[in-house]
């Protein structure tokens, strides 16, 4: 059983086909990077993921349950979504930490939210809170921000910014973590340490999707990779397939930009 | 664009349909209303010798304290309000206050938009120049190239208007004596009531002085049209002028010789 | 000089009037401005246009005027005074225009707060798990915040002086009572001078306020 099946995932806006019939299937523990020249559909794949835009089309399946159905209206309701989202995070591009909390506040804020809504959390708070507080901290230590926890966002540098935006994310446990170009708008010597994290994770078996420009990596760090172009899957497979002995003319195209 | 037009013009029309449709009525006796409440609500301006603070917070003067007879007569308390004259009319209308009280000269356009009570006291308009020059100018005539400082809207307006004066409106009649006395103007029109106390030596306007009246003018109290409160008052002011009491008001603030009889 | 204590505690009376229309309208017109700007940015598209449109027509027209409409509309037309007779209902009045006409000027200024969050924040928030009033109050509130208080406090200092308007409905506060020293009043008249002592009250008042905002101002300073 995969963890996550797609199903003929289709989106437009206004009048644009962005997403078109898009399948594909991960497995437990591994790693799925999506390349593609800018404006093919990358990011908005990502998206649909985390509900932040709805499909037109198509079934969204995690661990065998349909998280969402274009046919099955019950699974459209924004409160069904909200649950549903958890089972996603997202490491955005331009890391979206909230400028007024630490670091470590990054960390806690959504997982303390949700504990209000445990039956136990009256009688339990302080424990719940403080174990929130535990984890968050471990995190960030495993981020390599040990010393960065009390430090508000505008004093961390991008890459810094990045990891406590990872740190966030998985502060929730998702059964998979998205990344959205997680590198592009760093400066190149940033770059390193960030990968560096996502390497780790790899390596821990942490369930990942990863839009990215980084040819070198995503070979290096996937167990599979996808190659979109004008919103059509074009070729999925094992890296060394893909990169080493490309099948389509258009992606032996794009990635001979790389090459070079 | 054209939506927000006719939703516009609907709300306007809908207001101005509201106003008109019972422009009608003071059903009922206004003087109940007073009593029912149990209180006299006055409108009045800071206007001494007629309504003023002296020392204390309580509004004293002559119509203050004819004022608070009064409403004792009918058994009810009394609140003075001071309000923005120029908003007499619909102050009274909508019932903010009861009547206006306040040296208030009865013109055509006072006596048309309420019912006043018996002229009570006689004014005049009176021309104020610098102490120096009262000489000059003690004849209709030897005014008549000057240039005058009068209330805007007030009867000191209508007579400059009337005589063909040259003339600025300013807002009240205490400017008008600041005008003269700053030498802004030559000479202006305010009521000789004030006059009287305001002007000449031992006031704040020492080297100012009165000199010409160009008419004579009386005070009454507004009511809304058709209260019957105005009979109320006429019945009080005989009353208290067979009894002596009015004139011993009067006295005491220096305008007995105003006093129109009842 | 025994005139000054009448003088100065003339002004004293009016100034609370002036205070109290002032704080009035500010605890009335913080919420109701954010419940217009939430008005004007709905997706139902008949509350977005009657708030723009309510807005429009506060902003367009002067604050003295709709005050006049206020006072003496519902006595002289529907014949139904809601507002009694007395100060308390003059003051009634007044703070009830204040509260329209600012919490329209603030609805705006809230919007423009709101609107310039990037939508990463939001998003940010819906990732994890968040719901759209959490979002709010924990993550856009405060940065909302941050970028509205300069606006916000030009529009608290040009309060201070609009109160004076209220004196077309005979709300007696603080240049009433300066100003009628200048008629006559407490046998003083034709005096100039408690006009300056009236200046004094506000230069002092809104020099307070410029601080005190200065100091908020800065103290959200440790974010960016």
């Amino acid at each position: 059983m995969s963890i996550l099946e797609v199903k003929n995932i289709s989106k437009s806006f206004e009048n644009t086909k962005v997403l078109k019939d898009i399948n594909f299937t991960l497995e437990k523990g591994e790693v799925l990077s999506i390349i593609g020249s800018s404006g093919s559909g990358k990011t908005t794949l990502l998206r649909c993921l985390n509900f932040l835009e709805r499909p037109d089309r198509g079934i969204i399946k995690v661990n065998d349950e349909i998280l969402f159905n274009s046919e099955d209206p019950n699974t459209l309701k924004e409160a069904e979504i909200r649950k549903k989202r958890l089972h996603f995070g997202l490491v955005f591009q331009s890391f979206n930490l909230f400028p007024q909390y630490t670091a470590l506040e990054n960390v806690m804020l959504a997982k303390q939210l949700l504990a209000k809504q445990l039956p136990e959390y009256k009688t339990d708070k302080k424990d719940i809170l403080n174990d929130i507080k535990n984890q968050a901290e471990e995190l960030l230590i495993q981020m390599g921000l040990h010393d960065r926890m009390s430090n508000y966002p505008h004093q961390l540098s991008g890459g810094q910014c990045q990891r406590v935006a990872i740190a966030r994310a998985l502060a929730l446990k998702p059964d998979i973590l998205c990344f959205d170009e997680p590198t592009s708008a760093l400066d190149p010597e940033l770059t390193g340490e960030v990968l560096k994290v996502i390497k780790k994770l790899s390596e821990q078996n942490t369930t990942m999707i990863i839009v990215t420009h980084e040819m070198s990596f995503a070979k290096d760090v996937s167990n599979q990779v996808i190659f979109m172009d004008d919103g059509y899957v074009l070729e999925c497979g094992k890296p060394s397939q893909i990169f080493d002995n490309p099948a389509n003319e258009r992606t032996r195209q794009f990635l001979s930009h790389y090459n070079q | 664009m054209k939506k927000l037009i006719v939703a516009l013009l609907s709300v306007a029309m809908v207001l101005s349909l509201a106003a008109c449709s019972k422009k009608t009525e003071t059903s009922g006796s206004d003087l109940d209303y007073v009593k029912q409440k149990g209180k006299l609500v006055v409108g009045i301006t800071d206007f001494a010798p007629m309504d003023y603070k002296e020392d204390s917070e309580e509004w004293i003067g002559f119509d203050a304290d004819m004022a608070k007879a009064f409403a004792a007569s009918i058994g009810v308390d009394v609140e003075f309000v001071e309000i923005n004259w120029d908003n007499k009319v619909p102050e009274l209308d909508g019932k903010n206050i009861d009547c206006t009280w306040n040296g208030m000269t009865l013109t055509d356009e006072v006596t048309s938009a309420m019912d006043c009570s018996n002229a009570y006291c006689r004014n005049s308009q009176i021309v104020i120049v610098k102490a120096d020059k009262a000489e000059e100018y003690n004849s209709t005539d030897s005014i008549k190239e000057l240039s005058f400082a009068v209330e805007a809207g007030s009867a000191g307006e209508e007579m400059a208007k009337e005589n063909g004066y040259t003339y600025n409106s300013v807002e009240q009649q205490s400017n008008a004596l600041m005008e003269v006395a700053a030498g802004t103007s030559d000479a202006a029109i305010i009521d000789s009531l004030m006059a009287y106390a305001m002007v000449g030596e031992g006031t704040d306007y020492a080297d100012l002085t009165y000199t010409v009246e160009l008419n004579s003018e009386e005070y009454g109290v507004g009511f809304r049209k058709g209260s019957d409160l105005v009979q109320a008052l006429n019945d009080f002011f005989k009353t208290s002028y067979e009894d002596g009491s009015l004139l011993e008001c009067a006295q005491k603030y220096g305008i007995e010789n105003s006093i129109i009889a009842q | 000089m025994k005139q000054l204590p009448i003088v100065i505690g003339s002004l004293n009376i009016g100034f609370l009037q002036t205070l109290k229309l002032f704080f009035v309208t500010l605890i009335g017109s913080f919420p109701l401005g954010l419940i217009i700007a939430f008005g004007s940015m709905s997706r139902f598209a008949p509350v977005k246009y009657i708030s723009k449109l309510f807005v429009w027509i506060i902003r367009g027209t002067p604050l003295m005027l709709q005050m006049m409409i206020i006072y003496y509309f519902p006595g002289l037309v529907l014949h139904n005074n809601i507002w009694g007779s007395g100060e308390m209902g003059r003051f009634l009045a007044a703070s009830v225009s204040f509260i329209i006409n600012y919490s329209c000027y603030f609805s705006e200024i809230y919007r423009g707060g709101i609107q310039s969050i990037p939508i990463g924040q939001e998003e940010a928030g819906l990732v994890l798990g968040m719901t759209k009033s959490q979002i709010f109050f924990k993550v856009t509130l405060l940065q909302m915040i941050k970028r509205i208080v300069p606006p916000i406090s030009n529009e608290i200092i040009t309060l201070v002086k609009d109160t004076s308007l209220a004196r077309i409905i005979a709300l007696q506060e603080i240049i009433w009572a300066g100003q009628s020293f200048l008629k006559g009043s407490h046998g003083i008249s034709g005096a100039i001078w408690p006009l300056f002592f009236t200046m004094i009250y506000y230069l002092v008042f809104s020099g307070i306020l410029t601080v005190l905002l200065g100091k908020l101002e800065k103290k959200l300073n440790y974010f960016r």
